[in-house]
């Protein structure tokens, strides 16, 4: 069984076309990634798997649950952080939390125990009492990622978890989405950042227009992207009359002394280009072979150059 | 089966407590729960010279009036505006649960009001003929004021200024034609077949009924009226949300 199933969504606003189509399935205990530019469609599609908002077309399925049919049980199994919904700006960080976990249903003392445990792990427990509209753009998301944390989820959704946070809080949250994977938690996310998908999920999507373009592990993507490793080369002078046909079929590039290849097999290339060097009397001065980013993968993908 | 309805509860409760927290337990809200009815009501009998019981029905009602509807039609644009709607609705609730827990709170808030005007009375040896049934007519009131309140906040907006505008343009001339400040009897005539059309005319006329001894209706007619307009405003503002509920999720 999956986590996470969809078939086909669609949903249009007016006469846009925000999800096109969406089809997915999500392991149990995966991190899943959903990865595109701005107005592609990630929010909406979230809000479609959340019964937030009720696709057009095709239909989603959480944990053997359809979210249309039967949202109550669905919603008893997820955990959601939205990208623009809020806590209560006038109740303090504990009421929200309070609040959050009456709507599950949870014993109160249950509800007390796991929102000191939940706000400690988040350090946000010394602000307990802090109105939510007194709190900072971080500690608001560590609110609203502790409310999606209190009915003891077994399938969180985060809708750009790390946006406009700064580089320890970002780091922190990646920490607890894999401590959350550790208890066996299936996590849907969606983010800018790309390095970070790169690192936290299992698996990716790309989504562009509506549609997922490409799907997979990122190592996987990134060979699918086509996205070579670039080797650099300093030579001693410009290499404007030089004949560097060999090292075709490979894309490479000239800039004076400097020689860029992308390539898929570095060490070849490299070889290739020191027995060159030797015969025409250049000096290599610095070799620099880059792994792909995940970023070139992305950026190939979201425009739709591969 | 059990532990479903045991969740309903708590859900429908834990909305009750948050608009208690949120919208009733405000100064500004309290105050104007208080001025608004009682200044009206001086503004009408000041120098009448009249009986103390009628006064004391007409305050009733009025207070019902201006407390329990006043803050239910606007937490649903607010809260749509302020993106806590969609907060809460990513929980295991239902559009249903949320709005009644709405309808308890302004229940409880128009209740807290009135109780003190009845004590008031008792304490002047003025009581209800039927205290019991007259609790009865003053809950019902409650819940059909402020399920009324819900219904005008169902028109898919986020602000709430165009939901109090409805609303008041709704309310104040039903103040005038239900016979709360002037008994229906002394109405023109030609006021008579929309005083039958208000909701109100009939819980003011039934709580005369119990004050003064005398009405213009049977108070049978009027209780089942006041519990019949209660029921189907809840029922219609219930469907009519979950009618909009998608389209005011997808307004941004
Ligand atoms: N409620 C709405 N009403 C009208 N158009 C909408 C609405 N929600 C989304 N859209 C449109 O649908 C498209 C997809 O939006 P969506 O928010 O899903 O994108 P996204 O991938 O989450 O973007 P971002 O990275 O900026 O958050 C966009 O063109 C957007 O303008
Ligand atoms: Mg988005």
């Amino acid at each position: 069984m999956y986590a996470i199933e969809a078939f086909d969504l669609h949903k249009s606003f007016e006469n846009v076309k925000a999800v096109n189509g969406v089809s997915l399935r999500v392991r149990k205990g995966e991190i899943y990634g959903l990865l595109g530019p701005n107005g592609a469609g990630k929010t909406t599609t979230i809000r479609m798997l959340t019964g937030l908002l009720k696709p057009d077309r095709g239909y989603a399925i959480i944990m053997g649950h359809d979210v249309v049919k039967e949202p109550i049980k669905v919603k008893k199994l997820i955990g959601v952080v939205p990208e623009e919904a809020n806590p209560y700006p006038d109740l303090s960080a504990w009421d929200n939390l309070i609040l959050v976990g009456r709507l599950y249903g949870i014993p109160n003392y249950e509800i007390r125990e796991r929102a000191s445990n939940l706000l400690k792990l988040l350090d946000l427990y010394n602000m307990k009492d802090r109105k939510a509209k007194n709190l900072s753009k971080g500690q608001r998301q560590k609110l609203l990622i502790a409310m999606a944390l209190i009915g003891n989820p077994k399938v969180l959704f985060l809708d750009e978890p790390t946006s406009g946070l700064d580089v320890l809080s970002a780091r922190k949250i990646r920490e607890l989405i894999l401590e959350m994977k550790n208890e066996g938690i299936t996590v849907f996310l969606t983010t800018h950042n790309i390095e970070e998908a790169g690192e936290l999920c299992d698996r990716v999507a790309i989504i562009r227009n509506g549609r997922i373009v490409a799907e997979g592990a990122p190592s996987e993507l990134k060979i699918k992207a086509g996205a070579y490793t670039y080797v650099t080369i300093m030579f001693n002078k410009p290499l404007e009359n030089c004949k560097l046909d060999f090292i075709k079929p490979y894309e490479y590039k000239v800039q004076s002394s400097k020689l860029l290849v992308i390539c898929s097999r570095p060490a070849e290339v490299v070889v290739k280009i020191i027995e060159y060097a030797k015969k025409n009397g250049l000096d290599i001065l610095d070799i620099k072979v880059s792994p792909p980013s995940f970023e070139e993968v992305f950026v190939r993908l979201a425009t739709g150059e591969v | 089966m059990k532990d479903e309805y045991v969740h309903m509860f708590k859900a429908v409760w834990a909305i009750c407590w948050k608009d208690i927290k949120l919208y009733y337990a405000k100064g500004p809200i309290v105050v104007t729960g208080i001025i608004f009815p009682i200044f009206l009501w001086m503004a009408f009998y000041a120098g009448k010279g009249l009986e103390l019981k009628e006064g004391l029905a007409s305050l009733i009602t009025l207070t019902l009036l201006f407390t329990a509807s006043s803050v239910t039609p606007i937490i649903a644009p607010w809260e749509t505006r302020q993106r806590t709607l969609e907060m809460l609705l990513s929980r295991p609730v239902t559009v249903r649960w949320v709005l009644v827990g709405d309808v308890l709170a302004s229940t409880i808030f128009g209740m807290v009001f009135v109780t003190p005007i009845i004590a008031l009375g008792a304490i002047l040896n003025i009581t209800p003929a039927n205290p019991f049934l007259t609790i009865v007519a003053i809950t019902f009131t409650a819940v059909g004021l402020s399920s009324l309140g819900v219904m005008f906040s169902a028109i898919p907006t986020d602000t709430p200024a165009d939901v109090v505008l409805l609303s008041s343009l709704v309310k104040l001339p039903l103040m005038f034609v239900s016979g709360i400040l002037v008994p229906i009897t002394q109405l023109p005539s030609w006021i008579l077949p929309i005083a039958l059309l208000s909701p109100i005319t009939y819980p003011a006329d039934f709580v005369r009924m119990q004050y003064l001894g005398s009405s213009f209706l049977p108070p049978y007619l009027s209780l089942i009226f006041t519990v019949l307009f209660a029921l189907v405003f809840m029922i219609l503002a219930l469907e009519l949300h979950e009618k909009s509920i998608f389209k005011r999720l997808e307004k941004r």
